[in-house]
């Protein structure tokens, strides 16, 4: 179903879907964009061009977040602390991340009860990226600047108006009473979302990847390719579909919290006894690219990266995945 | 191509062919028009990788404690990398003998964020021509003056030259003047208290622990960190203000007499955090009440690392 | 929606000193609600671990180290090597402590009805296998299975862990036990020799038989090709696999060889399925 909305008409929309939930968009922070729970509507920044600094997962796995409070030995879970909520102006690279985790958190034998809390109490209402970014590259990763799996609502922006493209019922109660898109309005989303898709470049092709890292394991792609890594965490804390956690036990608070980890990390993997799997900046390395481009593959049949580029625009050294994965593709053992 | 760049990928073939090293550490061009990346060249055939120029935004001596011990390592150094290179020497974590340092005098370092911040996030092209820097947005062309674009650290740098260099290619630049470096350390400790812990308490609000600006940094190199000891914490493992707070204080004091001012620390930072204005301030008192400056000499130590055995101090003995 | 990062809540019965360097201990732990203990009980086999947490040092995952027929508690041998650890090694008879499980596969013994065990195990990770032995052990188990073979190495006799325990299964004649040290020592008067040797020495049949290896990694190198010798496939050698762990239910990402997870895919692992697993560990 398709309805249309005026430009002008969205704070007062905002407003109104503020009445019964807490309401996130991009907000402006200095330099850059954050998602951020709106006190007023005009806060909400939708023209953000490259996608947040800080990655919107955090609103369904935070950096920091409390599990459990103690008291006397006895654990009191938090998962219920969460009320219904909107998240709009969300891309789709970063609302695909949110469909690829549901893999890990709400499949198999144990579902993560925060995880799932939070995905039920959110209705995402995603926008479309009319101009996606030179370090974008959702095209080559099985996703576009307009995918809208996972959206309950796709904005798509059309010049004075937003072209609503609800799809499902959780959308339906954010813009049910809006009237209808025009045969035109509906024409011209068409042609916006196909000019963004048709101009956006594919650095590399992932067609035989994964067997390609698989035969790669143990040459000297990675000892070579890890050289400039200085194995900080920026990647993957930047990334939305980077999810390694920790479990701590913050004493001093009473609380047993989760914080994001990283396989960039030496202490990630080193175990008790000193042990340690991944010993070297070059196992690091691999996983954490082989986790995404060739056991997620593995598992979920699914690339486990959107193509939103935060990696490649913050890395420290420059060390950009497309070109990782373009150099795998070529790579020839000598 | 500029002639520095040629000069070095001359010299990288000519160590590489006679010998004289194993790899040299430089630059390539990167992915990122505004980045370049760092480069591990270990064939004379590959010096024509080499590039230098204002994008080259790290600090090269961070590589040094990274690679295998028994290699002979060529490296590019600018002012700031050889006086991290006289540290880590003096704090005996790399053998000089080792290394051969091909010195070149630095103009300073474009920070591409004070650039993207004026034209936005699609930079298709960069290249400096003298004093300028002319970039190519999907919108068009952009025209900056180098000097208005350069990165913080580098627009205070004291000493651009490089010391203790095996060969300097380039000619040398004049000395910084102290008192334009010293300048905003003088203003920020002159803001009223409130005004001081406001402005750190915003920037320690960003951090998200990811800790570029630990790697990043030459001089940060402990196996272990000391917020990384689990055995017990400690430092509070949360993105709480407490946690984060405590990691750049703790960080900044560890510094003391021993960071060379190079900045690479905030270029890597992916939340733009700048945080440099702690060190500098130790960096200040190392000078005001020591006398002390880092890579000034080849062998003093920090003042703070530096203790004999009839110290008056009794932890020592 | 069940929280299965929540633990339970446990009490010390019984610890028990088991090796003579005071390194190791068992603690037996019961269940402060009925409905913990029925659950646990329902899910619970041999080879599967449990996340043992003490509020302010952390969560730590081990094995579970006795059969669910030997009473309505479950017992842990820990090793004193970090900050969980050594608080646990100072807890008492009595002390509060909490628990999430069972996690992880275990061995699929009911796979392997009718046929030979054989099991090998040295040292410290000798732990889930006494708790596969004792369940076998059990009347109405034992005659489900044919020979049961036990081949246990220690460095010397004082690190045999569960050492009652194993004295009466000399008594037996429905287990054939081989307990090795790797130099003589007066009074000592089984088998002397590493695992590997002792294993070749002992030649257990091949045919119609299961076997589980636990050990420590070198015991495990060498003892491979001997089982190999013996005409073992890969398919019939199990082993359980350790690496660093948090939330033991496959979510964390931490324990991952290749795209198995083993918290969630093992701790138990063929040589079959592990030859197909990039080598990570």
């Amino acid at each position: 179903m398709y309805k249309v909305l005026p430009k002008t008409d969205l704070p007062k929309l905002i407003g109104r879907w503020m009445e019964q939930a807490t309401v996130y968009a991009p907000v402006r922070q200095g330099d850059f964009t954050k998602f951020e729970p709106l006190s007023d509507p005009a806060q909400a920044d939708l023209y953000y061009a490259a996608n947040t600094r800080y990655p919107p997962k955090s609103l369904f796995l935070p950096q920091s977040e409390v599990m459990f409070r103690v008291k006397d030995g006895e654990f009191e879970s938090t998962e219920d602390e969460v009320s219904s909520r909107v998240i709009l102006g969300i891309h789709s690279c970063d609302t695909r991340a949110l469909q690829l985790l549901d893999g890990v958190f709400l499949t198999g034998d144990y579902q993560d009860p925060y995880w799932a809390k939070k995905r039920e109490q959110t209705t995402l209402v995603v926008l479309g990226c009319a101009d996606p970014c030179e370090t974008c590259f959702c095209t080559s990763v099985g996703s576009g600047p307009f995918d809208k799996r996972g959206a309950d609502v796709m904005l798509i922006d059309i010049g004075d108006e937003y072209v609503a493209d609800v799809r499902n019922e959780k959308g339906q109660a954010l813009f049910g009473h809006l009237p209808d898109a025009s045969r035109k309005q509906i024409d011209k989303s068409r042609q916006v979302q196909a000019a963004a898709a048709a101009g956006m470049k594919k650095p590399f092709e992932t067609e035989g990847i994964k067997d390609k890292l698989y035969s790669l394991f143990d040459s000297d792609f990675w000892p070579k390719i890890q050289q400039s890594c200085l194995g900080c965490g920026a990647c993957t804390f930047l990334c939305p579909t980077c999810y390694c956690f920790d479990i701590v036990d913050e004493a001093q608070r009473n609380e047993r919290v989760r914080n994001w980890d990283t396989c960039m990390f030496r202490i990630y993997s080193q175990e008790a006894s000193g042990h340690n799997p991944r010993p070297t900046n070059t196992e690091r390395v691999r996983q954490r690219i082989m986790h995404k481009y060739a056991y997620f593959v593995e598992l979920y049949d699914e690339i486990g990266c959107t193509g939103c580029g935060r990696c490649v625009r913050y890395c420290p050294v420059d060390l950009d995945i497309r070109q990782i994965i373009r150099s795998a593709q070529a790579w020839e053992e000598s | 191509m500029n002639q520095l760049t040629f000069a070095i990928r001359q010299e990288a073939a000519r160590i590489l062919e006679e010998n004289v090293v194993d790899v040299v550490i430089g630059f390539e061009v990167g992915t990122l028009p505004l980045k370049a990346q760092p480069a591990f060249i270990t064939r004379k055939e590959e010096a024509e990788k080499l590039v230098y120029n204002g994008f080259c935004q790290n600090n090269l001596a961070a590589y040094l404690t990274r690679r295998p011990k028994e290699e002979r390592i060529g490296i590019i150094c600018r002012g700031c990398e050889s006086r991290a290179v006289r540290a880590l020497v003096i704090e005996h974590q790399h053998d000089r003998d080792k290394l051969y340092l091909i010195g070149v005098p630095c103009t300073g370092i474009i920070d591409w964020r004070k650039i993207e911040r004026e034209v936005g996030e699609n930079t298709l092209q960069a290249v400096e021509e003298g004093d300028e820097v002319i970039v190519t947005t999907r919108d068009g062309e952009h025209r900056f003056q180098r000097v208005d674009v350069l990165h913080d650290s580098c627009k205070r740098c004291l000493h651009p030259n490089p010391v203790g260099a095996d060969i300097v290619l380039g000619d040398p630049l004049p000395e910084g003047d102290p008192e334009r470096a010293w300048a905003p350390v003088l203003e920020f400790e002159a803001l009223p208290p409130e005004e001081r812990y406001a402005y750190f308490v915003q920037e320690a609000e960003r951090c998200i622990r990811c800790y570029a600006c630990r790697e990043a940094c030459p001089m940060c190199y402990c196996t272990e960190c000391f917020v990384d000891h689990t055995t017990p914490r400690w430092a509070e493992s949360m993105i709480t203000p407490s946690g984060t707070q405590a990691w750049h204080i703790i960080r900044a004091f560890h510094q003391t007499g021993r960071c060379v001012s190079c900045g690479a620390c905030e270029r890597a930072c992916p939340m733009d955090i700048k945080m440099t204005y702690l060190v500098d301030k130790l960096s200040y008192d190392m000078v005001q009440q020591y006398g002390f400056e880092v890579g000034a000499s080849d062998e003093e130590q920090p003042p703070f690392a530096a203790f004999t055995l009839d110290d008056r101090n009794r932890f020592v003995r | 929606m069940h929280n299965p990062y929540k633990p339970i809540p446990m009490r010390i019965a019984r610890t028990v000193v088991e090796t003579d360097d005071q390194s190791l201990k068992s603690f037996e732990l019961v269940f402060e609600r009925e409905a913990d203990r029925e659950k646990f009980f329902a899910k619970y086999r041999p080879g599967q671990f449990c996340q043992l947490s003490i509020f302010g040092k952390g969560e730590a995952p081990f094995g579970v180290a006795s059969a669910a027929w030997e009473g309505d508690f479950v017992r842990f041998t820990i090793n004193k090597i970090g900050v969980f650890t050594r608080a646990i090694h100072k807890m008492k008879s009595g002390d509060a402590i909490s628990m999430r499980g069972p996690l992880g596969n275990g061995f699929p013994i009911e796979d392997w009805k009718g046929s030979n065990i054989l099991i090998i195990g040295g040292g410290y990770a000798f732990t889930t296998l006494f708790a596969l032995a004792q369940h076998l052990l059990a009347p109405e188990i034992r005659s489900q299975y044919n020979d049961l073979t036990v081949i246990y190495g220690a460095r010397e006799p004082g690190l045999f862990l569960y050492k009652e325990e194993i004295e009466t299964w000399y008594k037996r004649d429905d287990i054939n036990l081989y307990q090795a040290i790797d130099r003589p020592v007066e009074g000592w008067s089984h088998f002397v020799g590493y695992v590997p040797t002792v294993t070749k020495e002992i030649a257990p049949s091949a045919e119609n038989t299961v076997s589980f290896v636990c050990g420590p990694p070198v015991m495990i190198k060498f003892t491979l090709p001997v089982l190999d010798e013996l005409g073992f496939p890969p398919e019939r050698i199990y082993t359980s696999l350790e690496k660093r762990m948090k939330c033991g239910i496959g979510k964390c990402g931490r324990c991952n060889v290749g795209h198995k997870y083993i918290c969630k895919d093992g701790p138990v692992f063929t040589f079959a399925e592990l030859r197909e697993l990039p080598a990570d560990l």
